[in-house]
């Protein structure tokens, strides 16, 4: 885990550890992270895009950003908004990110898109064959989600109109809501597709 | 008692105003939208969005254009396509109902509206949360060792390779590449599938090569069209699972540095050239 440079699957480690099929890893990993908690470490085991990778602390955050050598992560409302229709929609175009939004959307797309949070899934079928969006293994990986699924899930619109003048609470109330039972479109929101490479 | 949607337009102007006063003129764009704004608007106002005081919510959302507009903000086209959209809903709810419409009898005009923004603020809120989370390289930063040599990992098919691949052949076309001066005409008869056969004689003797130099070629008065045409032919190649691109990856796990292609299968597999002049 030390040694690789993004997250590990689990076949990847039982194929150098002969000793260890893939069934296994799950159970050794929580092992190893019970230990580490155990002896305070200032660091634990991920399960994140696939695969698992060694993380530090968030406590530990304030000190490690004084010695980051690489561009601090920053998002802005604007990327944060953007990447969440494309997370719960995906593929998604940008016409309907927009509309979704309200607002222009290509500043932000290409944004994303440099940063490798979202990616290119192809064309719709219809009439100019817009481009399609959807998130990449790297949003995964920043977001710290295992997979897809692992997405809160989005509130439902019954339960916003009843208290839509309370915004404090919105984001809380958000985290238990159900999984969409009522969803009007039939688009699943939290669609279960993994993020396969592009294969060329 | 003061009606509270009296005192809302003033409260907004204050809060505006006294950050306009600091001369960050550029903090007041608070607002992700017009349907950000308007869901502000719905708060200060505390009423249902289900239910919205269209005539009072257009007039207070005019006014905060009309603020935007002192405070020398650019005004961006969605904000007055909504102020347009608000107006024409306060007209249909002034309008005694049309009797001849009587498909649309029923219908409340704010009815399309309140479904987006509901619909807008379920994913606001949802990105808040997201972005609550413990963010790679912002809250938590992966622990890896240099200094081990990390292939074959390091090298892997690229995720997201179609901008590399564009922004190599943009450096390719500004190196070489003159476009055939406007007044010679030239008649070049240049092939994808004859750039795809010198592609793959190339990587006959060799196992992979950079994608850059397979663009440049070996000829010093490269045209755009030869450019185009390897271009093109590379990436048929590789649909046709020829040859694959790669691309090394730096520490962060981002695609970084030269494009590789390499021939896939054996150098005496003629099987790719089959499916070339199947295709073509």
């Amino acid at each position: 885990m030390l040694a690789a440079s993004e997250p590990i699957a689990p076949a990847r480690i039982a194929a150098v550890l002969p000793s260890c099929n893939p069934s296994q890893v799950r159970a050794i990993i929580d092992e190893l992270n019970a230990e580490y908690a155990e002896q305070r470490r200032a660091f634990e085991i991920w399960e994140v895009a696939g695969g698992y990778q060694l993380r530090s602390l968030p406590e530990f955050a304030p000190y490690l950003r004084q010695i980051q050598t690489t561009r601090p992560l920053r998002l802005s409302p604007a990327a944060l908004e953007t990447l969440a229709v494309i997370a719960y929609r995906q593929p998604v175009t940008r016409a309907e990110v927009e509309h979704i939004r309200g607002v222009d959307a290509g500043a932000v797309l290409r944004s994303l898109l440099d940063r490798q949070l979202i990616r290119i899934a192809g064309h719709r079928e219809v009439a100019g064959r817009p481009i399609v969006y959807a998130t990449s293994r790297r949003f995964l990986e920043v977001f710290g989600l295992a997979k897809l699924g692992d997405l809160p899930a989005l509130r439902a619109i019954e339960a916003l109109g009843e208290d839509a003048g309370e915004v404090e609470t919105a984001s809380a109330a958000g985290k238990d809501a159900p999984v969409d039972p009522v969803e009007e479109d039939d688009d699943a929101d939290l669609p279960e597709i993994e993020t396969a490479p592009i294969t060329h | 008692m003061p009606d509270p949607l009296e005192r809302a337009p003033d409260a907004i102007a204050r809060e505006w105003s006294s950050v306009g006063d600091s001369g960050y003129a550029v903090k007041l764009a608070i607002f992700e939208g017009p349907l950000d704004l308007l869901l502000h608007l719905i708060r200060m106002n505390e009423v249902d969005v289900t239910d919205i005081p269209i005539a009072r919510v257009a007039e207070q959302y005019l006014e905060y254009l009309e603020l935007m507009r002192e405070l020398q903000l650019d005004i961006a086209g969605e904000y007055l396509v909504m102020a347009a959209t608000l107006a024409w809903i306060k007209s249909r709810m002034l309008l005694p109902p049309d009797p001849s419409a009587i498909a649309e009898e029923g219908v409340d005009p704010r009815a399309e509206l309140v479904a987006r923004l509901l619909e807008y603020q379920r994913f606001k809120e949802v990105a808040a949360e997201i972005g609550e989370r413990q963010l790679l390289d912002r809250d938590v930063f992966a622990a890896h060792a240099h200094g081990v040599d990390p292939t074959p990992d390091a090298e892997r098919e690229i995720e997201v390779g179609l901008f590399e691949l564009v922004d190599a052949m943009r450096r390719a076309l500004a190196r070489g590449g003159h476009s055939g001066a406007a007044h010679e005409v030239e008649i070049e008869t240049i092939t994808v599938r004859e750039r795809m056969l010198a592609v793959m004689e190339t990587l006959a003797s060799r196992e992979a090569c950079e994608f850059e130099d397979l663009l440049a070629g070996d000829t010093p008065t490269l045209t755009r069209a030869l450019i185009v045409a390897t271009f093109l032919a590379i990436l048929e190649l590789t649909r046709l699972e020829a040859i694959g691109l790669y691309q090394g990856i730096d520490e962060l796990g981002v695609p970084r540095g030269p494009i590789h292609v390499r021939r896939r299968g054996d150098a005496g597999d003629l099987g790719w050239q089959q499916r070339v002049s199947e295709l073509m």
